[in-house]
Order: C-alpha cells, then structure tokens, then sequence
C-alpha cells in the first residue's frame, strides 16, 4: 500500500517512514503542504497521514482539496494541538480518523489497518491463537462453540496484542490503545497488569494460555512459537 | 446609610416624647391665659357699653358670681379696697359649694366711680389639664404617623435608588469568571452607577483578556513540547521493535518511553486545564449521576478488585445532572475514585453515595483509606506541587484536573479527612442559573 506522510519534522517523516516499510508499505513524504498539495493531486495513495500544522498551509484545506477532487485515499490527521473541535472538523471535512500527537507508531498503524478494514470491508474475520478463536466483528473469544466470558476492555487489549503478534507492547501502548481519548493522566500502568491477569485467569478455564507473554521490564506479546 | 437615618429618627422621636408633656403643658397654660386675657377684655367692654349694672345692680350688693354647671369655669367681680392695681394670673384652690377646686384664675382690678372692682375669671384645673391630654394624644398618633409614613417612603426610595447597586452585586455574585460576567448597561438616572458598572465591564474585560493570552501562551507551549516528544517516542520505538538490541538495552528504553509517557502527559494536562478554563469544552448532555457513577465504577471495579477493595454504591436514579460534558465529568469522577483505590490499603471499602436535599444534588465517595493531613489536604487541588508521601505514579495532576473540571460546572467540591481514617470528597450541584 502506499502512504503519503505529510509532516514539516523531517525527523519524525523519517520514523514514521522507516516503521511503516517494515510493515511493507510503500512511503513518500511531504514536508511542506505545497508539496503535499502536488504530490496528492499527481499520485495515487492507498493512505494519508497529514499533519495539521504545517507551516505554509492549513492541513484542513489539504484535506479539503483532496476530498473536493475525489480523491478515496484514507486519511488520518495528526496534530499536536489536540483540541476536540480539530478532531470533530477534520472527521467532517472527510478525515477517516484522528491521531493526536505524540501517538504510538504501533497505534498508527492499528488505525491504518482498521481504516483499511472499513474501507475494503473486510467481512469477519477471526483471528486463531491456541485453540482460541477472536471474532473480530462481534467482539468475542470463542473456544470451539463456547464464548469466553470477557469484558469489552480486555476484549480490546487481547486483540490489540493479536493484531501486533511477535511484537512486544509496552504497558503505556495498551493503555493509550484502549482508554486513548481520556481525558487526564490516568495512565497506570497497574491497569494493564490487572487486565492481563483477569484475561490470563479467564482463558485458563479453557486451555492455557502460555502464547500470552510478560516481557520482563518492556510489556507483554502474543507469540506465535506458542500458540 | 438607611440605618443611620433611621437611628437619628428614633433617637429625635424618644426626645420628643420625653419632652412632650413639658412643651404641651407650657403652650396649654399659654393657651389658657390668652383665653382668660380675651374673656377679660369682653367683660371690660361689656361693663363700659352697658355699665356695671349689668352685675351688681344695688348698692348693698357687694359682688357677682358665676360658673356653670361643672364648676370649671367661673367669673366674679366685687368691691374691694384695694390700693395698687391688680393684672396677674395665679393658680389657687377655691371653695364652691363646698368643694375644693384649683382654679388657673385672672385677677383684674379696675376702678368705677371711684369705686375698686376686682374681676376674677376662672378654669378649673382639671379642665385645663383634659384638654392638654387631648391634645398630647392627637399629637402622638400624628407623630407615630408621621414617622412610619416618613420611613416607608425613605426605605422605598432607598431601595429604588439603590436597586442598580444591587443589580450589580448579584452579577458579581453569579460570576464564576471573568469572560462570564454579564456586560448589559445598568438601567438608572444615577450617573455613578452607570460608571461603576462600566468599570467593572472594562476590568472584566481586562481580566479575561490577559486570562486568555496566558491561555493561549499554555496552549503554544503545549504545541511545541509535544513535538519534540512526538519525534523522541517514535525513535525510541523503532529502536525498541528493532528486536535486535540487547534485553537490557530495550529495558532502559522502554524505561524512557515512560518517562516520555509522564512528560507528554503533563503537557496534555497543562493544555486540559487551560482549555477547560477557557470554556473550550460543550456543556450539553444530560445524564444521570447513576449512569455516570456506574460507568466509572465499572472502569476502576477490575483494580479494586484486585487490591481486595470492595465499591459500594447507593445510587438513586432520579439524581439528573444537565448542561455538562459527559467525558469531563466521567474525568472527574474517575480521578477521584482512582485516588481514592490508590490510598485505601487491601480489604478496604470505597463508597459512593448520591444525596438529594431540597434544590441540593450531592455526591460523596468516601473511602477507609489512610487519609490525609490538613496540610496535604490545603493543596490537594494544586497543580504540580509536590505531595509528601504521594506514592501514586502517574503525575499527580489528576485531581487538579477533578477540580478545574469541577469549577466548569459549578461543582462545590469539599473535603474531608483525617490521618488513619479515610477521605470523604463531597460534590455539590447548584441549579445552573
């Protein structure tokens, strides 16, 4: 797929470029909106991530041109400034979704592929750990015909990991993942370790669930080696 | 002002009473006299048109008498031998048909063919005083009269004149801050009232304009912190998902990243406190306490849980809370009964109670936790203010946040608590007015 990356810190165009090709996809960047401008009007991209606040245009009338002439692309706006009436503007004039700054690489590219899925709607699909089925559009866990009993909440935090399979997530990636739009400094990181131990518990009255792993001093990963 | 005109009333009408008796007696015997001076000068008339044979009419017959009936008035004139001239007015007690009267009695001498006449004209006393408590009643009731009259009409007029002020207090009063207050023009005809009220618009106005560009410094600041953050947190997570680095390498990264986390979330504070405070935020929802409340239980239930703490609610469903942000409030809440998890040890328990009196909405969370000092307690809602023994990580702003959220909404919060015996945070609901 490829990906416009409109940011004016070549710094931070340079990470999110060089994450995002490891995921395979294909990026190009633009520093200054001008640029973005011509680039969006002469490629085609599969996704946008466009930063707000450019120095030489207003990342909304970015938006607004690319929308006006048709353009499909997925879009995702970033800005630093994280006022609700930017997310609420940006989500009207077309944006597909809405990164405040500074966010998790992993979280843009959870966004990417869930933009992806509505898009191309993908019909449901369930994702197989260890005997465990997660039913990505009803939101549940079966193990063979029975539903696991489990909250919303540790719903999202399994599937988050599921999706990021091999890669280990750091405590604060859950969190900011799962209760990402609150409004104050609740990040605890003791949250994350009761959910895991509730979901660990929870799986146990079925099968083990040793592909659940504590990555010492880092966070926690879904492993395939045990699934 | 009204108080004082009224103390000078009351202090001159006591006066007045005192000395009402006096003054009455005085113009009364003033009264008196000229009567007596006045019936004199028609008896004279009445002697040198017609004689004085209209009274004594013989010789053998020394004098006159007369007094009517109720022996309060009497006139009398007889022969005397008198050498000077008698013209005075005396109080004496007469006998009439035996009884003893004292008479306020004009004696007036006067010579007629060479003979002495003495002329006595007379009131009784008593008549004299009857006709002084008539007239010391009358005078009363009209000054009781007069003084209510005069302090209904001062205190409407007070009150009319003084109803621009009040106008204005009760502005001030309903002014959370400064953007808020009210800027209509006063209605009055007094022209220092249209001033002050315009001082107070040019002030307001000066308080919010320097109130939003220290916003607005906050809200730049912001911006340019979190990017920096933002370029750091990406490197460092590209390094860390690398895979290739040393365990130990990737443990002090992600050591970093969470010093990152507590960096960028200050800043996201800092930038929700000032934005709450500039009324950025919609108030439009309409919910009640109970949904809220159980929604943030539910949230914080799995922590407690493990920690042993049991969440007790007593929520009553007719407890509405309206024109408020929904996530504020959820914020609010949250960090409070958070807090309250964090400082209650294993096997404690964390009530949440909603209170209706009157016009009065209460929430209270109370917990059997370890409590707080009355120092703590003074700057518990402070930003960035170090807490002694505040083991909680995060950044300690959350209750901060709770309370400039709390002023949003015109949300009293109260405090209660003592070292050893738990916390009690109170919320009070006015009615948005």
């Amino acid at each position: 797929m490829n990906v416009l990356i409109v940011e004016d810190e070549r710094s931070l165009a340079e990470e999110i470029a060089s994450f995002l090709k490891k995921e395979n996809f294909l990026c190009e960047t633009a520093l200054t909106g001008t640029d973005a401008s011509e680039k969006i009007a002469v490629n085609l991209y599969d996704f946008i991530l466009l930063d707000l606040g450019l120095p030489d245009y207003n990342g909304f009338d970015i938006l607004k041109e690319a929308r006006e002439s048709g353009n499909e692309a997925g879009i995702i706006v970033v800005t630093a400034r994280g006022a609700v009436e930017d997310k609420v503007k940006g989500l009207n004039l077309g944006a597909d979704d809405y990164l405040a700054k500074p966010f998790a690489l992993i979280e843009l590219l959870s966004r990417i592929q869930a933009v992806a899925r509505r898009k191309f709607q993908v019909n449901e699909q369930a994702i197989h750990i260890g005997g465990f089925q997660l039913m990505t559009q009803s939101r549940k866990i079966l193990f063979g015909e029975e539903e696991v009993e489990i909250t919303r909440k540790e719903y999202e935090l399994i599937q988050y990991l599921a999706f990021n399979r091999d890669k280990v997530l750091t405590r604060h990636q859950l969190y900011e993942h799962i209760w990402g739009n609150v409004l104050d400094d609740r990040y605890d990181s003791n949250f994350i370790d009761v959910h895991v131990k509730n979901i660990r518990r929870k799986l146990a009255a079925y099968a083990p669930a040793t592909w659940l792993e504590t990555v010492r001093g880092i966070g926690y990963r879904i492993s395939s080696d045990k699934d | 002002m009204t108080f004082f005109s009224l103390i000078s009333r009351l202090i001159f009408t006591v006066v007045f009473i005192l000395l009402l008796p006096k003054i009455i007696e005085r113009v009364n015997t003033y009264q008196t006299d000229i009567e007596l001076i006045h019936q004199r000068e028609k008896v004279i008339k009445l002697i040198e048109d017609k004689g004085l044979e209209q009274f004594i009419y013989s010789d053998s017959v020394s004098s006159f008498g007369s007094y009517n009936i109720l022996k309060n008035e009497f006139i009398n004139i007889e022969k005397t031998n008198l050498k000077n001239t008698w013209n005075f007015i005396e109080v004496t007690d007469r006998i009439i048909e035996g009884e003893i009267i004292k008479f306020r009695i004009l004696s007036y001498s006067f010579k007629v063919h060479g003979q002495n006449y003495l002329l006595e004209i007379g009131k009784s006393a008593e008549s004299i005083k009857s006709a002084e408590e008539t007239t010391k009643k009358v005078i009363l009731v009209f000054l009781i009269l007069f003084i209510c009259i005069t302090i209904a009409s001062d205190l409407l007029y007070t009150r009319h004149l003084l109803r621009p002020l009040n106008l204005i207090i009760k502005k001030l009063k309903s002014t959370a801050s400064p953007e808020m207050f009210d800027k209509s023009p006063v209605n009055s005809s007094t022209a220092d009232f249209v001033r002050l009220n315009q001082t107070l618009n040019e002030l307001m106005d000066k308080i919010s304009a320097s109130f939003s560009r220290e916003k607005e410094i906050t809200v730049n600041i912001s911006h340019e912190l979190l990017t920096p953050v933002s370029i750091i947190r990406s490197k460092l997570e590209n390094i860390l998902m690398n895979g290739n680095t040393d365990e130990n390498v990737q443990i002090k990264i992600e050591e970093s990243l969470t010093t990152l986390t507590r960096l960028s979330s200050l800043v996201n504070s800092m930038l929700l406190i000032a934005r709450i405070e500039s009324s950025q935020y919609l108030k439009e929802e309409t919910f009640t306490a109970a949904e809220i409340l159980n929604d943030v239980c539910d949230e914080i239930l799995p922590v407690a849980e493990n920690k042993k703490i049991s969440i007790r609610r007593e929520l009553s469903g007719s407890f509405i809370i309206e024109t408020a942000n929904r996530s504020l409030l959820f914020s609010m809440f949250f960090n409070i009964i958070n807090n309250s998890v964090k400082n209650t040890a294993k096997g404690g328990e964390i009530l949440v109670t909603t209170v209706s009196e009157n016009d009065i909405s209460r929430i209270i969370i109370s917990d059997t936790g370890r409590g707080m000092s009355r120092e703590k307690m003074e700057t518990l809602f402070s930003r960035f203010r170090s807490r002694q023994g505040d083991e909680s990580d995060g950044t300690g702003i959350g209750l901060a946040i709770a309370k400039s959220i709390a002023d949003f909404h015109n949300i009293k919060i109260d405090v209660k608590s003592e070292p050893g015996k738990g916390s009690e945070f109170s919320f009070t609901f006015f009615k948005n007015s």
